[in-house]
């Protein structure tokens, strides 16, 4: 997103007419207007729209837990592209070729712990935040404690969100608009439909926002090899260094691979699965942890790849026009205004306001990600907790009406955040601290907790506090504390000489990673082992979560959807369905399963559809009898056929 | 960015990737065996170890071909 912003701030530095010509013509063409504001129309007609789906706070966090994996892994696919994916990346990727985009192709490693610990354990468990599993985990101070850490991140990357937005849309709009007045007009359409449509509005709008980013990104791709008269010209174009999809190993202090391994490859993909409170309700928002794992899992094989291709062949694209033709692209190019040159280079104005339109995509779904995220923390975190040592309990109304309330308030401090990031020179810089100071304490909680159970409340307490001070002590002494482990990543710049002022800022991840893996191994070795229940809280008692989770022992016989009407039968208790016994001879299901009740409408994916549990039989035929709460939350249209599955 | 890449900057990040990752994803395996969480008596659970092997070479195969058509084609 902040492309433009940059665009307009560098272009007269960049020497690029093209990209000059592209700042002018934006503001006042009616059909870039036309296009970029239809946009936010339909975001803002999607949020209305699936706000109805909302009853409780499981569908306002989680969507009731109901979507298929499609959809949730276009989703994902919006938040993880991100808000300025589409400048950083082209931007690398000009400087260092297909290198520029490998943060993109490393998260597999860390997928064996994901797929087969944190998803079954955060999805059995029912743990709705992160902090809330710090305390299943821990205590309630631990949970304390990751919930400020928490928070504050969340906030801040709210606030990064909403003023590198305003940057952008600042110099198309014009002097008559001040920074902070385009600030409050992003946060209130951002705040407006995460506020009243939740989560499932969330993933709905992500779902067509994600198809516009790859679509976006495509299309400017094969426009690029059309310039270029196809692939093989393309390539050709391109010295064989450039064509390199790892960088140099450690000579250059500013991008070399080891650093980005432990940096991104390491903390940034542990982040991204385990700590993510964003993801993790997306995940939650699976119809099953199956699902979850598919969503994942095709993320990471299939989407991120075509992501890498999207967001970077802007850089690819114009380093082959600057060989080519430097009075075009010129070596002088601002990196980070490449993406803009390249995209007016190979569109029409409707085009670049389409273009305008997915990067903005891009923006509002991190933006409306973290403040659903925020929401949810703030109701299971803190008012949930501070209400529960008052002695007063809420209804889920009430809880529903304080998660738009939070989302509100969110939405309003991240503008706070917004303004005092404003202040700093270099937001980046300013915000990369912030990132880096704040994620490793909670990551190697969250590592630790599930994968060692000797990992105890006082080593927990120690990876926060000793991990924090360890890690700021490393960045003032950089030369004591993370060369020796630098991997001989050199701290001076190549080309001066002179003694860099921030050395170490990738591999200093490694650094962050092990003050604060080693505070909580050597404090928890040296105290006592705790008498703590841990079932279903590590990955050494997925059964029992599995048990817990149900209520019996899970069914695992394989049975067979079955397809049928349906009818409410409001005498059933709550949350209970019926079949016929040859239909739950078909399913392989016993009284007390539970079942996953869908239109039969698959493209739906899932948004009308609830769970339940098999409560007898019935003598009705093919039609599955069901509770009032169970057509209520299903959403289920009247004369469709539903398919009835048992799960477990 | 004219000349030929040595090995430092072609295959020796490559050979770190999946090295010191590999010891990060076999690790990984085997503490999913080891904790049970992966229960092979399970078919699901043998198609998903199946294809998190799978996740493992097709990263390490794309790159490696990336690299070698970067060197050769």
């Amino acid at each position: 997103m902040a492309m433009f912003s940059l665009l307009m701030q560098h272009v007269a530095q960049s020497g690029s007419d093209v990209a000059a010509a592209a700042a002018a013509d934006a503001g006042s063409s009616p059909i870039f207007w036309f296009i970029v504001l239809g946009y936010f129309a339909v975001v803002l007609g999607f949020g209305s729209y699936f706000a109805r789906f909302n009853k409780s706070t499981s569908d306002f966090f989680f969507g009731g837990r109901r979507f298929s994996w499609w959809l949730i892994t276009m989703s994902i696919v919006a938040t993880g592209v991100g808000s300025h994916s589409f400048l950083k990346y082209s931007g690398k990727s000009f400087e260092h070729g297909f290198s520029g985009s490998m943060a993109y192709m490393n998260d597999w490693f860390f997928m064996p712990l994901f797929i087969f610990g944190w998803l079954p354990i955060i999805y059995y468990m029912k743990v709705r935040s992160i902090p809330e599993y710090f305390e299943r985990r821990f205590n309630a101070k631990v949970r304390a404690l990751a919930t400020g850490v928490l928070l504050m991140y969340m906030l801040g990357y709210v606030g990064i969100g909403l003023l590198t937005m305003a940057k952008t849309l600042g110099p198309i709009l014009g002097d008559s608009w001040s920074l902070m007045e385009i600030i409050w007009v992003v946060a209130v359409v951002a705040g407006v439909y995460i506020t009243f449509g939740g989560q499932t509005a969330v993933i709905f709008t992500d779902l067509l926002q994600g198809f516009i980013l790859l679509f976006a990104g495509i299309i400017l791709f094969v426009l690029g090899l059309n310039w270029f008269g196809g692939f093989d010209a393309f390539w050709n174009t391109l010295p064989a260094e450039f064509k390199l999809p790892l960088s140099n190993f450690n000579d250059d202090p500013g991008f070399n691979f080891v650093g980005i391994f432990w940096q991104d490859a390491v903390a940034g993909s542990i982040g991204f699965l385990f700590m993510n409170q964003g993801l993790v309700m997306r995940f939650l928002a699976c119809r099953s942890v199956d699902h979850g794992r598919k969503a994942a899992a095709f993320n990471i094989l299939f989407a991120l790849p075509v992501s890498a291709i999207a967001v970077s062949c802007a850089g690819w694209i114009g380093y082959g026009m600057m060989t080519q033709d430097p009075t075009l692209v010129s070596p002088d190019t601002d990196p980070d205004t490449v993406f803009v040159i390249v995209t007016r280079i190979l569109t029409t104005k409707a085009g670049f306001g389409f273009f305008v339109a997915a990067v903005t995509a891009a923006l509002m779904s991190t933006v409306d990600t973290l403040i659903n995220a925020i929401s949810a923390v703030f109701v299971n975190d803190v008012y949930g907790p501070i209400s529960k040592l008052r002695g007063i309990q809420h209804d889920d109304k009430h809880h529903l009406k304080v998660a738009m309330v939070a989302s509100a308030g969110a939405t309003v401090i991240g503008v706070g955040a917004a303004w005092s990031f404003s202040l700093f020179d270099n937001l980046y810089e300013a915000h990369g601290f912030f990132h880096s100071t704040f994620t490793p304490p909670l990551v190697a909680c969250i590592f630790m907790g599930i994968f060692w159970r000797r990992f105890n409340t006082t080593g927990a307490m120690a990876t926060f506090l000793a991990g924090t001070v360890m890690i700021i002590l490393g960045r003032f002494l950089p030369h004591e504390l993370i060369e020796p482990i630098a991997h001989g990543v050199p701290s001076i710049d190549p080309e001066t000489g002179e003694a860099l002022s921030a050395p170490f800022k990738y591999i200093g991840a490694l650094y962050n990673l092990m003050a604060c893996f080693g505070s909580g191994i050597v404090v928890t070795l040296l105290t006592n082992k705790e008498n703590k229940d841990l079932e279903g809280l590590t990955m050494f008692s997925l059964t029992a979560a599995r048990r817990m989770f149900k209520g019996s022992e899970p069914n695992d016989r394989v049975g067979f959807p079955q397809t049928v009407t349906y009818e409410l039968d409001t005498s059933l208790p709550l949350g209970a369905v019926r079949m016929d016994r040859e239909a739950m001879n078909h399913l392989a299901a016993e009284q007390g399963d539970l079942a996953y009740i869908c239109d039969k409408r698959k493209w739906l994916g899932g948004l009308r559809s609830a769970h339940a549990y098999f409560d007898g039989v019935h003598n009705s035929g093919e039609t599955v009898l069901l509770a009032q709460d169970v057509y209520d939350n299903g959403h289920f249209l009247p004369g469709k056929l539903l398919v009835v599955e048992k799960e477990f | 960015m004219d000349e030929y890449p040595d090995f430092d900057r072609s295959w020796l990040p490559y050979i770190y990737l999946y090295g010191v990752g590999g010891i990060f994803f076999l690790g990984g395996m085997l503490l999913v065996f080891k904790s049970k969480a992966c229960d092979w008596t399970r078919a699901s659970h043998r198609r998903w170890a199946k294809v998190l092997i799978f996740g493992y070479f097709w990263y390490a195969a794309i790159h490696g071909a990336l690299i070698y058509s970067a060197l050769n084609v």
